[in-house]
């Protein structure tokens, strides 16, 4: 070591000394953190105290070594009771739980309160109801949501004993067999667990507990919150698991000090669970994963500069993160996935999304008894085979561009212009068959089997058009040809002729015999088999495939899958869209084949069913020409400009109206403006001051429970005005809630989808954390200068309990420190505003009886349409 | 404790101590290496002279040049977008008003290239293929003002990474890029606007990083220059094109860093030197490039007085500025019970009538009233006349009677003589929407349903209502809904004419209407001497900030607005890879063609560089988190500063790209691309050589001498050089014919010429399909 590394060394050790008092008992601390702190101080001993400094230029910025956080916010750690010797002190030490417990039996009332009230189908409940019916039936169904959510539905659905019976149309009344109010309750519930975990998590996030109980009182009067509980709907659930991330990673954050601890695991674990959990519900959720991801990233990166942590240990913590957020996750997802599978054996209205084998295998499926093997002549409906792929479909409109001949699309549900006969070439005609089906030449009894490179015309069996297929660029992928039908029976051209070409067959593989023409009429094995066979449509004349992607038509076209001849390099791969397969099969002449196929592969479903969802979700776009007045902007929620009619809007309905409770909702958005602003100003005061003034004391006591000599170790930079404690916390709240919000509103704006205002719901949550935040950094965490007196009275026996001795909280009142009277004021101003707003709105989510006219004063704002 | 804090924290500082020292030792070695100038490659000490980089640079602008101007009088016809540019050109020659969503700066240009050659204004662009040489036009004078644009960029080039303190080689490498580039090339030869942008945009680079030499000598003439500079050449981007703001974007992301360095309190003693730095910035970089952008507006409307094809985009009160605009020289003031014609102002359908009536029930299955039909139809017809009846009472004579914004009014169908109304049934098209229909006028049963409001648009209380000018919604007094008009035809019982219904959208931007004509008066006269003897119209002033503003906000809606789709139209992550290009031009005698795509060799170098950029940042951000050195200090400072400057003008001039979603083409990316020509050099030096020419900056008295560094990369910097000039210049050969649409091309040549299978090149060869046998 060098001479002036020895005198440095001691320097930095008075200093430490005198300045640096870490405890070590302090759980938020590691002892090689303040290095660059420390470092930063060394540097600067060498000139004397007060002389100006000359600053010298270089090209270039002073060397910064790696900054590792050094305090992070969240929950300081309390110390672990001894257990309850007497009554007393069980009471005493279980006084903290008293104030979630009595929300949590608040959050019953108002979410249970009437809740049968209407006895209609109410807004998307004659979707989710719909939905729960399919699952108490067993059959198969599709919707764009993870099946979680609305199994959930089904559950609760089979506890309170319905049968299944009621086809849920909207507005309809519900017959007396369904136990709606049951299930609502039981969906309920989740909106009722929401209230404690706001209150749990505002502790986690080390909160004070006036904001904790600003929180819980936020979630529990929010109007929106309360009336999307109130119905058969996934958004309870959704909230629900939201929240629960969010108190997942707030107790995981806690936990960094004791790395692979059991605590650690179990609430990294968690996290990933309720990750898992909120995607399965609805896809929402991988906003608040994001969050997660976000918030993992940075840690891991801290952790990365972190030069005392063993390569070993570096792999565990990227390995545990790995396997609980990205595979635990993934295996929930997985899991609701199959039990849905599970579940659903029967066929339904949702077959069609799925692969012609997964429908085989589902009963009630009349698949079983078409014949095996194609002939020409045969009648079929035709599926595409890549995945998410559809039917086949033809029907009388037109295209309104290009050859204005009649449209050719995809479709994803089962209907007669699905179906499709399998002709000869207009070459053959004299030699073969009939225009009817089945029935053909009587001279000519042998059946023709299809087989590879026979020409074939595919006929619309309800239209007799024949697919075809010509140079005009196609609707939407101008780089392919236009597929339409034209003609009909007698009317046709070369264009109408289209190559069968085998590429292989799912169960039986081999593609080689298919590929020798001569011996497929002789030679059984050759021949093309409905549902497993791999085939292709090669247009005779262009050369292209006949194709669907993942392009929906305009809304001319109904937003069904486009379908094109796509050109196709010789000797390239054949893509995806352009393989299709024979599905429902129908033939006199043919005799039903019985046969038990082979299940599909789970894997293969689920990634069938997830692009399905993707597919129809991206086709959820607002119609330009149809005005929906449910719809909304997202710029219209943060402010409330709008709400949401959720039903009829008759005298003598009972009306529910979707929207917030305004204090809450400007309350947090105009927080979210200020928490953006303060925090540009803490970033600039910090780069502009750096260690140089302080504006705020330390905190020798503050409301959390650090004790008077932490405080002061803490206060050790005071340069941009805060402790470290407080900058920790303030930044560890902000990202979460700023964080969190941003992700959770930014891709409502840029996706293309039509939005409504419920989806900003789980959104409202990280603006009420931030509201709550920005109080307690702003009023409850201010510590108090006298903080004796505040320490004899602790803050919930003044909210809550103690009510009796009313003379004795006004005396203690007014013996408070001013900042303390402050913050009562500030708390019963903000909690008083928030109730009374919600009583006065709380009819739109308890259900408004009667004309609307005669519930007063709903309309604060021009564009609520209450009224008119 | 102390004691065991003092154990714990000893051993990470001496271990620091340690290593840093070695960190110095080891730049000391390195710097002994290179501290002499004079101990390099004897090529690289010539190469660095002020006389070879003079040659050097001769050379490039000449070939520039040559490239540029070679045979730019070919095609003699209308190329691509010299449609819309070059009419643009002809109407401030004839000083008529267009309306276009790009700023004025580069058509001004072109505007004065034409009068300059010649040009007359005669010529109005009209289709591609139009040829000039038969219509007399002086296009090669025009052409010849981007293509000088264009050439002077490759100097620009090199002067900026001389100027960054790249050596010879390096700076003649990046400008390479440029000069052989066949998408610059192409885009510079004909009447389009980003030879101009592209332009200024490597001017602005070049001030900014001249401003930023000048950092240790704050506040002197030079410093101001540079930054007067930087903010000139900034206006003139953004005066070039929409895409130019990107351009202030990036200077603005870097002044922030910048600004954001001195605001640290280790590097300025006071806030008010502070203040001071953000007072010039401001100053130089906002307040004096706008003044410029206001000044070409300003130049612009003052050259286009006359009325033209632009009139019809701006507000009534804009056009009335213009001389010989209809509006100007026929609205009239509508008084109740004239008789008028109204028209949609999007679709130009008249409100019509006849009395034909809607059919019981539709194909769909459901309901209609039965009422008269009230349709759009596109053409003039005595159905069209409709009566405005009042709703108050009228004084006898005077202006009373005119009809005014707000007023309650019925509108009666002369020929059928009933009036109009809408209730709560569904339109014919639309269930979500109101039908129109009309109702007998002596039938009162039904009085309130017909009874509409007049809401001029952007109208003060009591404005009088205008024909021609007075834009209006009708909107209905009872179910609020307003008459709306979509291109939608009804069926053949109403003869396909347009279907009009009731929109319940209280704001939808669409429903507004005006009226065409006053065909009569009360008293049936024609009412065009109404008001007397009336003086000659003169165009109306109105405040040049006003016209501004709206010029603004219209070129803005009509830029989101462009999401038609293109047959060309290709997605932002396509063009470093050169996906896809555009057809500019196609003849089909002798097979030529135009086709806009870059030079293969020289886009890929750039995408390469790009990503070992981005990977080295990537290596360096994780080796200093564990606190390695792996790169010499100078060397990083260079790359992230330096570089780092460049790679924002290629993220800023790129990223945005993929959040809009107006149609895109592949030359939006040539900014980016030439900004990643910069990066190319960098990453070149960056690995040929250990050091950099260090330090740059302009020193300032009071500075600590810093230890000079030299670069060397010696002899294999120019013979690297050579061969990246010759496989870029074969390329480039290569692709020439569609660049410069001569000579024409065989089918299977230009199948040989379609490197990638994604180029959708005409005249193409037919594959013949192979056929399984």
């Amino acid at each position: 070591m060098n001479p002036g590394g020895r005198a440095v060394a001691v320097d930095f050790v008075e200093d430490e000394f005198e300045e640096i008092g870490y405890p070590e008992t302090l759980p938020t601390y590691s002892p090689h953190m303040d290095e660059s702190a420390a470092a930063r101080r060394r540097l600067g001993k060498g000139k004397p105290e007060g002389a100006e400094e000359k600053v010298w230029y270089d090209d270039e910025d002073d060397y910064k070594a790696p900054s590792v956080r050094s305090i992070s916010g969240g929950r300081p750690a309390q110390l672990a009771l001894p257990p309850p010797t007497t009554l007393r002190e069980f009471i005493f030490q279980n006084m903290p739980s008293i104030p979630p417990l009595v929300y949590t039996l608040l959050a019953c009332y108002t979410r249970f309160h009437r809740i049968g009230l209407s006895a209609t189908v109410v807004w998307d409940e004659a979707h989710f109801g719909k939905f729960a019916s399919h699952y108490l039936k067993r059959e198969f169904y599709f919707d764009v949501h993870p099946p979680l959510g609305k199994m959930l539905v089904g559950l609760a659905g089979l506890l309170s004993g319905y049968n299944g019976g009621f086809d849920f149309k909207s507005g309809a009344d519900y017959p007396p067999e369904v136990p709606y109010v049951a299930m609502r309750v039981m969906l309920a519930t989740f909106g009722v667990g929401m209230v404690p975990l706001g209150w749990f998590t505002a502790i986690e996030l080390g909160m004070s507990q006036w904001a904790a109980h600003l929180v819980a009182l936020m979630v529990l009067f929010d109007v929106g919150w309360l009336c999307i509980s109130r119905f058969i709907l996934l958004d309870s659930m959704l909230l629900f698991f939201t929240f629960l991330t969010v108190f997942c990673l707030s107790k995981f954050h806690n936990q960094q000090s004791h790395p692979f601890d059991f605590d650690w695991w179990t609430w990294l674990a968690m996290t990933g669970i309720s990750i898992g959990l909120v995607t399965s519900v609805k896809m929402v959720g991988l906003f608040v994963t994001a969050l997660v991801g976000i918030y993992t990233l940075q840690d891991l990166w801290d952790k990365f500069g972190d030069l005392h942590l063993t390569p070993r240990e570096q792999a565990k913590h990227w390995g545990a993160r790995v396997l609980c957020l990205i595979i635990i996750p993934i295996l929930v997802f997985m899991a609701t996935f199959k039990i849905h599978f599970m579940i659903l054996n029967h066929s339904g209205p949702g077959d069609a999304q799925m692969s012609s084998l997964f429908q085989a295998n589902l009963y009630g499926n009349d698949f079983h008894n078409n014949p095996l093997e194609i002939a020409i002549g045969s009648k079929v409906t035709i599926k595409n085979m890549a995945f998410g792929g559809g039917l086949l479909h033809s029907h009388v409109q037109t295209y309104p561009t290009g050859s204005n001949q009649q449209q050719v699309t995809c479709y994803h549900y089962k209907d007669e212009n699905n179906e499709f006969w399998f002709w000869p070439g207009w070459d053959q005609k004299d030699t073969v068959w009939d225009p009817k089906y089945g029935s053909h030449d009587p001279n000519d009894e042998e059946v023709r089997f299809l087989k590879h490179l026979d020409v074939v015309r595919l006929v619309h069996v309800p239209t007799t058009r024949n697919i075809h297929s010509h140079t005009i660029p196609a609707p939407v992928t101008k780089a392919n040809w236009e597929v339409s039908g034209y003609g009909n029976a007698t009317i046709g051209d070369v264009q109408d002729h289209w190559v069968v070409e085998v590429l292989g067959d799912v169960v039986r593989g081999d593609v080689n015999r298919y590929l020798e023409p001569k011996s497929a009429t002789v030679d059984p094995r050759a021949r093309i088999h409905a549902l497993t066979t791999r085939l292709r449509f090669r247009h005779q004349v262009l050369g292209c495939y006949l194709s669907a992607g993942r392009t929906s038509l305009p809304q001319w076209g109904f937003k069904q899958i486009e379908v094109s001849c796509a050109k196709e390099e010789a000797g390239s791969k054949p893509a995806e869209g352009t393989i299709w397969n024979v599905e429902s099969h129908w033939n006199t002449k043919l005799p039903p084949a019985a046969r038990s196929l082979s299940r599909s592969p789970f894997l293969t479903d689920f990634i069938h069913l997830n692009i399905a969802m993707m597919t129809s979700n991206n086709a959820l776009v607002p119609d330009p020409d149809k005005e929906d007045l449910l719809a909304s902007k997202p710029w219209e929620w943060p402010f409330l400009s709008v709400g949401l009619r959720m039903c009829g809007w008759g005298d003598s309905q009972i009306k529910y109206y979707l929207m917030g409770n305004p204090i809450i909702w400007w309350g947090g958005s105009i927080s979210l403006i200020i928490a953006a602003f303060v925090s540009v100003g803490l970033v600039v005061r910090r780069q502009r001051y750096g260690g140089g003034r302080g504006t705020r004391k330390p905190a020798p006591n503050s409301l959390n429970g650090d004790s008077g000599r932490n405080g002061a170790a803490l206060a050790s930079r005071p340069g941009d005005g805060l402790t470290q404690r407080e900058w920790a916390q303030f930044w560890h709240v902000t990202r979460i809630a700023g964080g969190g919000w941003i992700l959770h509103y930014l891709p409502f704006l840029i996706m293309g989808r039509v939005t409504y205002i419920h989806h900003y719901l789980p959104t409202l949550y990280f603006a009420v954390l931030m509201f709550a935040h920005l109080l307690d950094y702003f009023v409850f965490q201010v510590p108090s200068t006298a903080s004796a007196s505040l320490q004899a009275v602790p803050t919930s026996s003044i909210s809550l309990s103690d009510l009796s001795s009313i003379p004795k909280i006004i005396r203690t009142f007014r013996s408070l420190p001013r900042i303390t009277r402050i913050k009562v004021y500030v708390f019963s101003i903000t909690v008083s505003a928030i109730f009374g707003t919600f009583w006065w709105f709380r009819a739109v989510a308890w259900g408004i009886e009667g004309p609307v006219r005669d519930t007063w004063g709903l309309a604060w704002r021009e564009n609520w349409n209450i009224y008119h | 404790m102390a004691g065991t804090g003092k154990l714990r924290q000893r051993v990470p500082v001496s271990g620091r101590a340690n290593f840093e020292y070695d960190r110095i030792q080891e730049e000391e070695h390195t710097d002994d290496v290179y501290q002499n100038p004079n101990n390099r490659h004897p090529i690289e000490k010539i190469l660095e002279t002020d006389k070879a980089s003079v040659v050097v640079v001769a050379v490039l602008t000449a070939l520039a040049f040559a490239l540029r101007f070679y045979k730019i009088n070919h095609p003699d016809q209308v190329v691509f977008d010299e449609v819309h540019f070059g009419k643009f050109a002809s109407y401030y020659i004839l000083g008529e008003y267009y309306f276009d969503v790009h700023p004025p700066f580069a058509k001004l240009l072109f505007g004065l290239a034409g009068w300059f050659s010649g040009f007359d204004g005669h010529f109005q662009f009209e289709n591609i293929g139009d040829s000039y040489t038969q219509n007399h036009v002086p296009y090669v004078g025009m052409r010849a003002l981007p293509a000088i644009l264009g050439s002077l960029t490759v100097p620009v080039v090199y002067a900026i990474m001389k100027q960054s303190g790249y050596s010879t080689v390096i700076a003649a490498f990046s400008a390479a890029i440029i000069l052989f580039d066949n998408a610059h090339i192409a885009q510079s030869r004909l009447i389009l606007l980003d030879a101009t942008l592209i332009f200024f945009m490597s001017l602005t680079i070049y001030a900014y990083v001249r401003f930023q030499k000048l950092r240790y000598r704050e506040f002197t003439s030079e410093w101001f220059g540079w930054l007067f500079a930087t903010g000139i050449f900034m206006a003139c981007t953004w005066g070039s094109k929409v895409n130019g703001v990107l351009t202030v974007a990036t200077v603005g992301v870097a002044v922030l860093i910048d600004l954001w360095g001195i605001l640290d309190y280790k590097k300025s003693p006071s806030m008010d030197y502070f203040w001071k730095h953000f007072a010039a910035r401001a100053i130089g970089l906002i307040v004096v490039p706008f003044i410029i952008y206001l000044s070409f507006f300003w130049v612009h409307f003052a050259l286009l007085p006359t009325s033209g094809t632009g009139d019809s985009f701006m507000s009534p009160a804009f056009q009335e500025t213009l001389a010989g605009n209809e509006m100007l020289l026929s609205a009239q003031e509508i008084r109740y019970y004239d008789t008028v014609t109204i028209r949609h102002k999007d679709t130009k359908v008249y409100l019509h009538s006849h009395v034909e009536r809607y059919p019981l029930k539709y194909d769909d299955g459901r309901i209609s009233s039965q009422g008269q039909q009230v349709t759009g139809y596109g053409h003039a017809d005595e159905n069209n006349n409709w009566q405005i009846i009042p709703t108050k009472a009228l004084p006898e004579t005077g202006r009373g009677r005119i009809v005014r914004h707000n007023d309650m009014i019925q509108l009666l169908h002369v020929n059928t003589d009933t009036v109009l109304l809408t209730h709560d049934v569904a339109s014919p098209l639309m269930p979500t929407n109101q039908e129109f229909t009309t109702w007998p006028r002596d039938d009162t049963s039904r009085f309130n349903e017909t009874l509409f409001q007049l809401s001029l648009t952007d109208a003060h209380d009591g404005e009088a209502w205008k024909s021609k000018s007075g834009y209006f919604r009708l909107i209905h007094g009872q179910t609020r809904v307003s008459m709306w008009t979509h291109t939608k035809q009804l069926p053949e019982w109403a003869f396909r004419q347009q279907e009009i219904n009731g929109n319940k959208n209280p704001s939808e931007k669409t429903a507004t209407w005006f009226v065409e004509d006053i065909v009569a008066d009360e008293t049936g006269e024609d009412p065009k001497e109404r008001t007397g003897h009336q003086p000659p119209k003169v165009p109306k002033k109105m405040n040049f900030f006003r016209k501004f503003g709206e010029l603004q906000l219209l070129m803005l809606q009509h830029n989101a607005g462009l999401t038609a789709s293109h047959p060309y139209a290709s997605g932002p992550l396509n063009w470093p890879f050169l996906i896809a290009g555009i057809s500019f031009w196609t003849e089909n005698d002798p097979q030529k063609q135009i086709y806009l795509i870059g030079n293969l060799v020289g886009w890929w170098t750039c995408v390469v560089a790009l990503s070992i950029y981005v990977g080295i940042l990537g290596a360096d951000l994780l080796a200093r988190r564990r606190n390695n050195d792996p790169i010499p200090e100078p060397v990083r400072n260079r790359l992230w500063n330096s570089t780092g400057f460049f790679f924002v003008v290629w993220a800023v001039h790129y990223a945005p790209f993929f959040l809009m979603n107006r149609q895109l083409f592949i030359h939006h990316y040539l900014a980016s691309h030439l900004a990643s020509a910069l990066i190319a050099g960098a990453v070149l030096q960056f690995i040929l050589s250990e050091t950099i020419n260090y330090p740059i900056s302009v020193e300032a008295p009071t500075m600590r001498r810093h230890k000079r560094q030299y670069v060397d990369i010696g002899l294999k910097g120019p013979i690297i050089f050579a061969l990246f000039c010759i496989a870029m210049f074969s390329m480039f050969v290569f692709l020439a014919p569609l660049t410069y649409g001569t000579p024409g091309l065989t089918g299977d040549q230009v199948n040989g010429k379609r490197l990638l299978s994604s180029w959708t090149l005409h005249f193409a060869a037919k594959k013949t399909a192979e056929v399984v046998p």
